[in-house]
């Protein structure tokens, strides 16, 4: 008796299970009868979040009885907390409409059909007014997959009064732009009194992959093939270990730290920094005491490659989408030119769209400038590969090894391998 | 025959109250638990839940192969094997120095409880600062150099990156054994240390004859709830080290995690988390036993 009452409850509760976990997805319309869109972005700084609510408070106006917009801000950290709850929704069929993602996860979204292609989203003329490196970044086997309003680069700022202080000149064109050597003896002279001479993000997660990757492109080679399907012979190739090699003697010399603290440029702690587009925003407005400049990205010594990281969040269409034509008018809303210009604006990052930087003039003058120009001429994105997750988070792995002691050759063989491995796996057949 | 009446009642009673934990449990663990074990004999991609194939033994033939999981589960062993010991100790000790009834004494139960009531990730990250490898920015480091020593790279430094781990951890769990010792040590009767001390027992013979044994239970739950806890291991790496440097901070848990969310291997990482749960249930098990021939 009791048995039989057990086994009848636990089958009722693993139903109810079933059920609620596979029932067919909700009707995305609210109760006036609109079609209800959801945006998810990372929650970002007060700015952008009145951006955010003024425009959807004027696109809901403007569509009142046909589109309701809406957007879940969601709690990025600088791990992989926004992709963890990305990752539950695409497993629960739950996605938003609109999804903003990281550049290089543009493709892995784009391989396993969980975003779909926007080709048709804008004319002919409307896409040429976007940049290349943002349309290259959004780019996966021939399609656009996603739309983003801003870019980023990021060069090497520097303190003035500590390279007065050591008579060390900085480039001011990106052809003298310092080569690895240049750098390193700058670095090599800068530290010291508690000041080490750079900085190299070393946040232990993606900005390694963003910044340092440009370290294998400038030498000569890349992270993976042109097709993203191997690592092997790219990333671990001589030109790759030689990469390594040189950031890690940065590290193991002192010249930089492993573990900086925060800010440690803007506190005047390191007297140079491979820093992002967006600081000069910050650093204008926080740090007005410190005698900051920003010079070229460092290419390699011999035949080095002029290059620079590039890359951004940009919005993609999930295919739980219920309602293809509204989606369309809110992305056309969205990425208008007007709401680039403002969008950049209020985020302080240089726009995608060649249009929007006539009303932002201030790109047009240094600072601002050099990353503009690096962006039109010297930017490269991410590596584009379905595999991309894998290879970034080994990457990472690969230089904090190297950086703790582990033969560069060694490492990033392993690295090479586990990326293969995670594409033939998943990826070889399709 | 009344009385059988009254019984069925009870009986379902009984089976009402229980209902809704069963319904919890069975949905939120059961079912999940049942679902992992599917799973883990197939290929699961997190990105591709409509593509599931049954791949058999595959991935558990490749968990016998793969390093970084051997290296998972000898650095959860390790870490159990130091921290259980550590934080028994300090969190008995810390229960002996304040079960007096000094003045002020509750101070310091608060001030000893206080890291337990804090978020463990707020005190990861906390203690991260603290152990930053430079001299000029790590509290323990500026300490260990006005001392005349050389700093150390704590976290950087794969031979002292799961130690310093380890301590922190006993640091900020010793304080609820704490809670559970103290309210052990009142449970025992002064009688028996009245008795000892009649006898010419000195403070360390009452500890050892008449503290201890009178622990005893105690103790043991305070084991067994600590290593289980400590097989689960995952927030200090994941906050303080990403499993680094070297691998010599990758828990199984931490494992399960950047196997199943970060690479998207879920179909593996459901085969580590099946083996993980046998490791778990043979170990307390196993324990339960030792205990029960005492």
């Amino acid at each position: 008796m009791r048995k039989r009452v057990i086994a009848a409850l636990l089958t009722a509760a693993l139903t109810a299970g079933v059920l609620t976990g596979c029932g067919e997805p909700k009707k995305r319309v609210n109760e006036d009868g609109e079609s209800v869109i959801t945006i998810w972005s990372p929650s970002d700084e007060p700015a952008i979040e009145e951006w955010w609510v003024e425009k959807i408070e004027a696109f809901n106006q403007a569509h009142e009885g046909t589109i309701e917009l809406r957007r879940e801000a969601i709690v990025r950290a600088d791990s992989y907390a926004y992709e963890d709850k990305v990752n539950a929704a695409i497993t629960s069929n739950d996605l938003p409409d609109i999804l903003y993602v990281d550049g290089p996860n543009v493709s892995i979204y784009a391989a396993n059909e969980v975003t779909l292609p926007l080709d048709d989203f804008f004319s002919e003329e409307e896409w040429s007014d976007f940049f290349d490196s943002s349309k290259q970044q959004n780019t996966y086997n021939g399609h656009i997959y996603a739309v983003g309003a801003t870019e980023s680069s990021v060069a090497l700022y520097y303190n003035k009064d500590l390279l007065d202080a050591a008579g060390i000149d900085v480039p001011d064109s990106k052809e003298d732009a310092w080569t690895w050597s240049e750098y390193y003896d700058a670095a090599k002279k800068l530290t010291r009194d508690g000041v080490v001479g750079t900085n190299i993000i070393m946040d232990k997660g993606e900005g390694l992959s963003y910044v340092l990757g440009q370290f294998w492109i400038s030498n000569g080679t890349d992270f993976v093939n042109q097709e993203g399907s191997s690592a092997e012979g790219y990333l671990n190739s001589q030109e790759g270990v030689e990469a390594a090699e040189f950031l890690n003697s940065l590290i193991r010399d002192g010249y930089a730290n492993i573990d900086p603290i925060q800010k440690e440029f803007h506190n005047g702690k390191a007297a140079t920094m491979l820093g992002g587009s967006w600081e000069v925003a910050t650093l204008e407005k926080d740090y007005p005491d410190l005698n900051w400049g920003v010079t070229y990205f460092p290419v390699a010594d011999e035949n080095g490659i002029l290059t620079s990281p590039t890359g951004d969040w940009a919005a993609s269409v999930t295919k739980n989408v219920q309602d293809m034509d509204a989606v369309k008018e809110v992305m056309r809303f969205l990425f208008s030119e007007e709401n680039v210009t403002t969008y950049a604006q209020a985020i302080s990052k240089p726009p995608t769209r060649v249009s929007s930087y006539d009303v932002l003039t201030e790109y047009n003058e240094y600072p601002r400038s050099v990353f503009k120009e690096q962006l039109m001429e010297t930017g490269h994105p991410r590596p584009r590969t379905p595999s991309y997750s894998v290879l970034t988070a080994e990457f990472a792995e690969a230089m904090l090894n190297i950086f703790t002691g582990v033969d560069p050759k060694e490492a990033l063989d392993a690295a090479a391998a586990a990326m293969d491995k995670d594409y033939n796996k998943y990826y070889a057949k399709d | 025959m009344k009385k059988s009446i009254n019984k069925i009642s009870e009986r379902r009673a009984a089976y009402i109250f229980i209902l809704p934990a069963v319904v919890l449990l069975a949905a939120f663990l059961i079912y999940p638990s049942l679902q992992t074990v599917r799973y883990a004999f197939t290929d699961y991609n997190i990105m591709r839940p409509d593509r599931i194939v049954f791949c058999g033994l595959n991935n558990f033939t490749e968990l016998l192969k793969d390093e970084d999981f051997w290296i998972a589960v000898k650095n959860t062993l390790y870490f159990t094997v130091l921290v259980v010991p550590f934080q028994t100790v300090l969190a008995l000790a810390l229960a002996l120095l304040i079960s007096s009834r000094r003045k002020g004494v509750s101070i310091f139960r608060a001030a000893y409880f206080s890291p337990q009531v804090t978020s463990m990730v707020v005190v990861a990250i906390l203690w991260t600062v603290m152990y930053n490898s430079s001299p000029d920015s790590g509290l323990l480091n500026a300490l260990l150099v006005k001392l005349g020593l050389e700093p150390c790279g704590f976290l950087n430094d794969p031979k002292t990156a799961m130690n310093s781990i380890i301590f922190m951890s006993a640091w900020q769990g010793a304080g609820y054994q704490m809670m559970i010792f103290l309210a052990g040590l009142q449970g025992i009767s002064r009688e028996q240390y009245e008795a000892a001390s009649i006898d010419g027992a000195g403070k360390i013979q009452s500890f050892f004859y008449v503290t201890l044994p009178g622990l005893k239970s105690v103790i043991q739950y305070v084991v067994m709830i600590t290593v289980i806890q400590a097989m689960k291991l995952f927030t200090q790496p994941y906050v303080m080290t990403k499993g680094g440097p070297q691998n010599s901070t990758r828990t199984l848990v931490y494992y399960i995690y950047e196997q199943g969310f970060q690479k998207r291997n879920f179909g593996y990482a459901c085969a580590v988390a099946a083996v993980f749960f046998v490791i778990v249930i043979s170990l307390s098990l196993g324990m339960k036993k030792i205990i029960k021939a005492e």
